[in-house]
């Protein structure tokens, strides 16, 4: 048995579970100031961003902003076709293509 | 049920695309299966591979989905409205099964229709059918992973997943000022330990973003 592993599982459970039915739950006594409710509209994009960079330009440990970068150039081109195309999928799978495409050659 | 069926093309590639990432980022199956049955967050799960990947301790992966998740608590206030007469237990459920698309299928149905009757039920079954399809398709992504060399680098179509996730809260101003702060801290203090940078990068993005949330505002009044 991997207790790490069943302690993120039930860290990762407990904190869905908290975010998704913490004010359900409290009904309407509670109440979300307007500023405390832009910083929830804004945190999981910050989230996003600081889980996304790290992954596309770290490269085995150090920082690689040059075309040279498979996922760099993968994850620009699969910015430029969601921002053309509004197309989730096709973002999955232009960025995909271009990385297996690197491995290939 | 019948009103579900628009998002599930979105919910089958996004199911696909976490199970597979999911292993082909090393997780062993039988994690892979219980997360995605007991979580069930995608962008969460996605999210967090890198942090299990490389061996953090599990309060530092906690603390990232919790993060991720923290559009939830915004969802549930708007919900709340909708549900506040009913039983502690049955908006416990109502809360576990929220997702992205079935919030906004609920809420645009509930400004049409105002306190339409069986709500809870309406939404409860619109929530089952797409934890369904969900559960079904991130199963299938999750086995088919195995089959699938990881030489080809599929662990990237992850991130890919949130980055599409990610643009379009990047098309505002105040989301776009947050995660060109955040970014750049996490990316130069990725060294730190217990996953500070990360906390540096989120704590500094918002507030950024709300500073400029409240520029905005101003000009605007």
């Amino acid at each position: 048995m991997n207790i790490n592993m069943l302690l993120v599982t039930v860290g990762m459970v407990l904190a869905t579970f908290m975010t998704r039915a913490a004010l359900l739950l409290a009904g309407r006594r509670f109440k979300l100031s307007p500023r405390v409710e832009a910083g929830l509209r804004y945190a999981p994009v910050c989230a996003l961003a600081v889980l996304i960079v790290p992954e596309v330009v770290v490269q085995a440990g150090s920082v690689n902003l040059s075309f040279a970068n498979p996922r760099l150039v993968a994850a620009l081109a699969a910015t430029a076709f969601f921002l053309w195309k509004r197309s989730m999928v096709g973002c999955i799978v232009v960025g995909t293509v271009i990385v297996v495409a690197f491995r290939m050659l | 049920m019948r009103d579900s069926l628009p998002a599930a093309p979105g919910i089958v590639a996004w199911g696909l695309v976490t199970g597979v990432a999911m292993v082909k980022s090393g997780l062993a199956v039988h994690w892979a299966l219980l997360i995605s049955l007991l979580v069930y967050a995608g962008s969460a799960q996605l999210a967090t591979l890198p942090l299990i990947v490389a061996g953090q301790p599990f309060w530092i992966i906690s603390f990232a989905a919790f993060v991720t998740n923290l559009r939830f608590v915004i969802y549930s206030a708007s919900l709340r409205r909708w549900f506040d007469q009913f039983s502690l237990r049955r908006r416990a459920v109502l809360g576990y099964f929220t997702g992205d698309f079935t919030f906004a299928m609920f809420m645009q149905r509930a400004r049409r229709e105002g306190d339409f009757a069986y709500r809870d039920a309406w939404f409860l079954g619109a929530c089952g059918f797409n934890w369904l399809v969900w559960q079904v398709t991130s199963i299938v992504g999750i086995l088919a992973a195995t089959a699938i060399p990881s030489e080809w680098g599929l662990q990237f179509a992850g991130t890919l997943a949130l980055l599409a996730l990610a643009i379009p809260l990047c098309l505002e101003w105040p989301g776009l000022a947050g995660a060109a702060v955040a970014a750049p801290i996490a990316v130069m203090a990725r060294g730190l330990p217990f996953g500070l940078g990360l906390f540096a990068g989120i704590v500094a993005g918002i507030c950024a973003a709300v500073a400029v949330d409240s520029l905005v505002a101003r000009r605007k009044s």
